[in-house]
């Protein structure tokens, strides 16, 4: 068996030597390059924009703005068009960096040179700068492609319920903007024949961004062809289609020629979106002995004035915990900043900060261990609908997580542990998220040489997903992982599902096996039909994969490989067909994932910078495809949240609410020395409810609870609660 | 990025006669700070000089004492010698940027970096810096990182370098060279707070180049220690950082030096705590003083009062960390 193997990725050695072809790699000849100006002002309108220096200057092919641009054919729709406003379409400025006109020339640094030639009037207005500044505007949005989550769920009465409980929790909590800050800038290179569109686009799925290209154009889609092999670094920003993804075919038609947009890194932070800042207030009511009687969990984030999206940090909530009377609701507010895109993990993470922490003050207030307060309130079924969960292994996540940590050996009382001039702390929290799938399709080809081919379009993010999904071909056709190839990244191979939403392992893994069991249904048929086959007129069903090709279930030595059924009957290629559809809302049981951490942080008495030294993590997301990937992806998501406890702040400047960290010198995320030992464990239960593999996501859930484990384990060693992330050394101050 | 011209220099005095023909012109060594502010269009030379064919890249020891550090030696100086007689320059250096940037950005480079100020590093905003007479928009801004001593009216920027808070602590000169002459100049003296003029970073004339700095032999030299906080491990610039140097004969302090990095536009030596030092036994007690001392009289913006308590630590640490 191959599944569930520590295999190193497929694809490491094209990446270490440099040999892996990112869309930047891409070369087409008689390219253009285009460089995209952004305004220098947040808020107002574009009242005169001189362009003449720059279509004068050495290489430039052509200017672009609102005046002279072409129409789009129409708006695309939301949420995987990333702003509900298509670029250039009018003067008007919502948020600083928006693009305001398009130069493009014979090189990048033509194109830079002339930008700066470029010559704006603007006329600014007044702008909403922070989410403080707007938080009394806050407001529940009118349901659309954006605002997609329900932002309003109520069971019992909570405000009565959390009146008439004995012990309260009432506390304000906020987190920061994030940048994605992914290494691999967007990148875009168009160009068209005709009206078939090529376009090479960074993006995190090309059968999802493809339909909205040609929408925004105006041709079928099947005129559209969408590259993405590899994608270096995502977390989400590339799930959208951003305004470069259409300025790069719009450019290309106007100079009818190859265009490439590679957007600059400080663009990178005001053009891809980020995840918007919340203020969100837990209201817990609860008995003596602990157990939930009330929850109210209350979210605003900031949004721009183009869009209404919802970072959803409450809409987890209702599914959590056991609680009867339970409120929660998620509004906006607008801010002149761009519109927020999905980042690992949307709305969770940011959600079970607060949850997770206000359960830890609870904990603290009841004199409970906070571990033993989430057992007793422990959902055995989901809240929400009733049905049973497929797979919740949470509390034996707890048991094995606590023991692997040494969670009985913490001191309740805070400040009690020391080592020299260090003070110690313990935290830990949970996390879960709703388990998501989507329909996705493969090809698997079994060859005349005996190997395997993979065709879906599936992207690779750096999850592992070319080495997992080559790990199921390999064992449902009986074949070594080494002997099976994937063709990917092509919006003309069958549809995977988006490389985001932590769904490539259930979707487009069960369409993978599904289509390699056709095609080894196909191999079987051919041999037990075939005279000069040794399996001839066998029972298919008594017929198994083995060792590079068919035996007989019951007698080892009765069969042949692949390659001699194929040649003999002189086939280059058996095709089988994999089509996976989830079962959705209608499925007998509900679907998540679900995780919890043990964070020690350590903190000098006297310079406090919170060091995170330990962090122990268990996970059930049904069955573990690779220990090697999954075990790095999980470390990934966990570091990734690591430096959003931490040290991420993406600022907003007071007045004008640009964005004021806008390069990775500035934007701190974790280095190596910030990370100490990571632990994780995963308790395995394959989860066949869920789909045919038996696996869900992680992506996702590994990134969800571990701010609060850390903002917990900073109360154990300081007795200092820090309800504003990130948590820098001037909150401990 | 502007269109420029590129020459490298041969020897020092080409150098000296671009810059002094043509006022567009900028020195280019380790490129590691210059090469950005071109590409964010903070800075647009007309012709960039080349200066790593001109040596001046050697570690001299003097005869009489003391050391000079070539203006071309990189940030990645690790010599056994220097790191014992200056402890707190080796340190210094050892905390700044990373392995990579180190060696590649020069002695002479790191001096003359410009400030991190966001304000600073995004056109977008009016900046008296980069803009004489423009304006400032970090007055109205977010000043978390931005100082507490020795600001003005025109420019609440601090000087990012660990190196020169060393240099500060060790009474370094700087070495320059012009088509007037040679000057040796004071570290403290070359930088300059912004008052009312905080375009003019340095005693550095437009016509002249670094060519070296050197280190005096001093009593307070070889026990010495930097203390560089920030807010992650490593790569970081300091929020607050401190070069102490202390002299102690016979359980006395004869002479010491403090210098704070993340506080001012420029090195910021605190006479204060020097003084609190000088004369007293180095306990807890003048250790505590010392760091009290350091942080007097600073004037902290809307959102950086915790750097005032940060002063106080920093300084606190580096002197019990003397040992």
């Amino acid at each position: 068996m191959a599944i569930g193997k520590a295999i190193s990725r497929v694809e490491a050695g094209d990446k270490v030597t440099g040999a892996a072809r990112y869309t930047e790699d891409v070369r087409v000849a008689e390219t253009a390059h285009a460089v995209l100006l952004g305004s220098a002002i947040s808020a107002g309108r574009v009242r005169g924009i001189d362009t003449r220096r720059a279509e004068r200057a050495p290489g430039v092919l052509a200017v672009i703005t609102h005046l002279n641009r072409p129409d789009f054919a129409a708006v695309p729709p939301t949420p995987y068009t990333a702003e509900g406003r298509m670029p250039l379409v009018d003067d008007r400025i919502h948020y600083a960096g928006q693009y305001i006109a398009v130069v493009v020339a014979e090189t990048r640094e033509q194109a830079e040179h002339a930008a700066t030639l470029v010559v704006v009037d603007y006329h600014r207005t007044s702008p909403v700068p922070t989410l403080d500044a707007a938080l009394s505007q806050a407001y529940i949005p009118r349901e659309n492609g954006l605002a997609r989550v329900p932002s309003e769920y109520r069971r019992g009465n909570a405000e009565a319920a959390l009146a008439a409980a004995p012990v309260r929790v009432e506390e304000e909590y906020r987190t920061a903007a994030l940048s994605h800050a992914p290494i691999e800038p967007s990148s875009t290179l168009a160009y068209w024949e005709g009206d078939r569109l090529t376009i090479y686009d960074s993006t995190q799925s090309v059968h999802m961004h493809r339909p909205l290209v040609a929408i925004a154009f105006g041709v079928p889609e099947d005129r559209v062809r969408m590259y993405c092999s590899l994608v270096g670094g995502g977390f989400g920003n590339k799930s959208y289609s951003w305004p470069h993804v259409f300025l790069a075919p719009m450019a290309a038609r106007v100079v009818r020629r190859p265009v490439r947009v590679t957007i600059s890194r400080k663009q990178v932070f005001t053009g891809t979106g980020h995840m918007a800042a919340t203020v969100q207030t837990v209201r817990l009511g609860a008995d003596q002995d602990g157990r939930l009687r009330a929850l109210i969990h209350d979210s605003v984030n900031q949004t721009s004035f183009i869009d209404d999206r919802q970072e959803t940090a409450s809409a987890i909530t209702p599914y959590v915990y056991a609680v009867p009377d339970l409120y929660a609701r998620i509004r906006v507010t607008k801010v002149n900043t761009g519109t927020g895109g999905a980042m690992r993990t949307p709305g969770d993470s940011a959600g079970a900060f607060a949850l997770e922490s206000a359960l830890d003050e609870l904990a603290h207030r009841l004199g409970m261990d906070p571990l033993e307060l989430r057992r007793r309130n422990h959902a055995d079924v989901d809240p929400v609908s009733g049905r049973p969960w497929s797979g919740k292994q949470l509390l034996a996540c707890y048991d094995q997580a606590a023991e692997r940590f040494g969670w009985d050996r913490r001191n309740p009382e805070p400040g009690s542990a020391r080592d020299g001039d260090d003070l110690i702390g313990y935290g830990m929290a949970g996390g879960q998220r709703t388990e998501h799938q989507r329909p996705a399709q493969a090809t698997v080809d079994l060859t005349d040489d005996g190997t395997a081919v993979i065709r879906s379009s599936m992207v690779e993010i750096g999850g592992g997903g070319l080495t997992t999904l080559s790990q199921i071909a390999a064992d449902g056709l009986g074949l070594p992982t080494a002997a099976v190839t994937f063709q990917h990244g092509d919006s003309a191979l069958p549809a995977a599902a988006p490389t985001f939403g932590s769904m490539t392992s259930g979707s487009t893994g069960s369409a993978v096996k599904l289509a390699a069991a056709d095609a080894l249904r196909a191999a079987i048929d051919l041999a037990v039909g075939d005279r000069r086959s040794p399996l001839h007129g066998a029972d298919p069903d008594d017929v198994v994969a083995h060792e590079g090709g068919l035996r007989l279930r019951d007698r080892p030595g009765d069969g042949e490989s692949y390659r001699a059924l194929l040649r003999r009957n002189r086939i280059n290629t058996l095709r089988g067909d994999g089509d996976f559809q989830p079962e959705g809302e209608d499925a007998e049981h509900a679907m998540a994932t679900f995780g919890v951490h043990f964070t020690e942080v350590r903190i000098n008495r006297y310079l406090p910078r919170v060091r995170v030294v330990r962090h122990v993590a268990a996970f059930s997301i049904g069955r573990v495809l690779n220990a090697k990937t999954a075990r790095n992806q999980a470390q990934g998501g966990i570091i990734m949240r690591l430096g959003a406890a931490l040290m991420e702040n993406q600022r907003p400047d007071p007045v004008s609410g640009r964005f004021i960290s806008p390069a990775l010198t500035d934007y701190h995320v974790p280095v190596n020395a910030d990370i100490g030992e990571i632990d994780v464990i995963f308790v395995e239960e394959p989860d066949t409810n869920a789909n045919p593999l038996g696996a869900r996501g992680l992506g996702e859930i590994c990134a969800v609870g571990i701010c609060a484990s850390v903002a917990n384990a900073v109360h154990h060693a300081t007795g200092k609660r820090v309800r504003s992330l990130p948590i820098t050394p001037d909150k401990l101050l | 990025m502007r269109p420029f011209h590129y020459t490298r220099a041969g020897d020092v005095a080409e150098a000296l006669r671009i810059l002094s023909q043509d006022e567009g012109a900028a020195l280019i060594a380790g490129g590691t700070d210059l090469v950005t502010l071109m590409r964010d269009g903070i800075s647009g030379p007309s012709h960039l000089v080349d200066v790593n064919g001109l040596g001046l890249d050697e570690v001299r020891w003097l005869p009489g004492g003391g050391v000079r550090l070539g203006a071309m030696c990189r940030n990645a100086a690790n010599d056994s010698r220097l790191r014992r007689a200056y402890p707190v320059l080796s340190e210094a250096l050892r905390s700044g940027a990373s392995p990579q940037i180190r060696n590649r950005a020069s002695v002479g480079g790191n001096l003359l970096q410009q400030t991190r100020c966001t304000y600073f590093r995004l056109p977008e905003f009016a900046c008296n810096r980069r803009n004489a007479g423009s304006g400032c928009s970090a007055l109205q801004g977010d000043s978390h990182a931005q100082a507490i001593f020795g600001a003005s009216s025109q420019c609440v920027a601090v000087h990012p370098s660990d190196f020169s808070v060393a240099l500060q602590a060790l009474d370094a000169v700087v070495l320059t060279e012009g088509t007037r002459g040679r000057r040796r100049i004071p570290v403290d003296q070359f930088f300059r707070l912004p008052g009312d003029t905080p375009q003019v970073t340095t005693e550095l004339r437009r016509d002249e180049l670094i060519v070296g700095v050197e280190l005096p032999d001093s009593p307070f030299a070889a026990r010495s220690h930097y203390v560089k906080f920030r807010e992650r491990a490593s790569y970081a610039f300091a929020l607050v950082s401190a070069a102490v140097a202390v002299e102690v004969r016979s359980g006395t302090v004869r002479s010491a030096r403090v210098a704070l990095g993340g506080v001012a536009a420029k090195p910021w030596r605190s006479q204060a705590a020097e003084e609190a030092l000088v004369g007293a036994r180095l306990n807890e007690e003048t250790i505590a003083a010392a760091g009290d001392a350091a942080a007097r009289g600073a004037q902290p913006q809307r959102h950086n009062a915790y750097k005032v308590e940060l002063v106080r630590r920093v300084v606190r640490q580096a002197l019990s960390e003397l040992g």
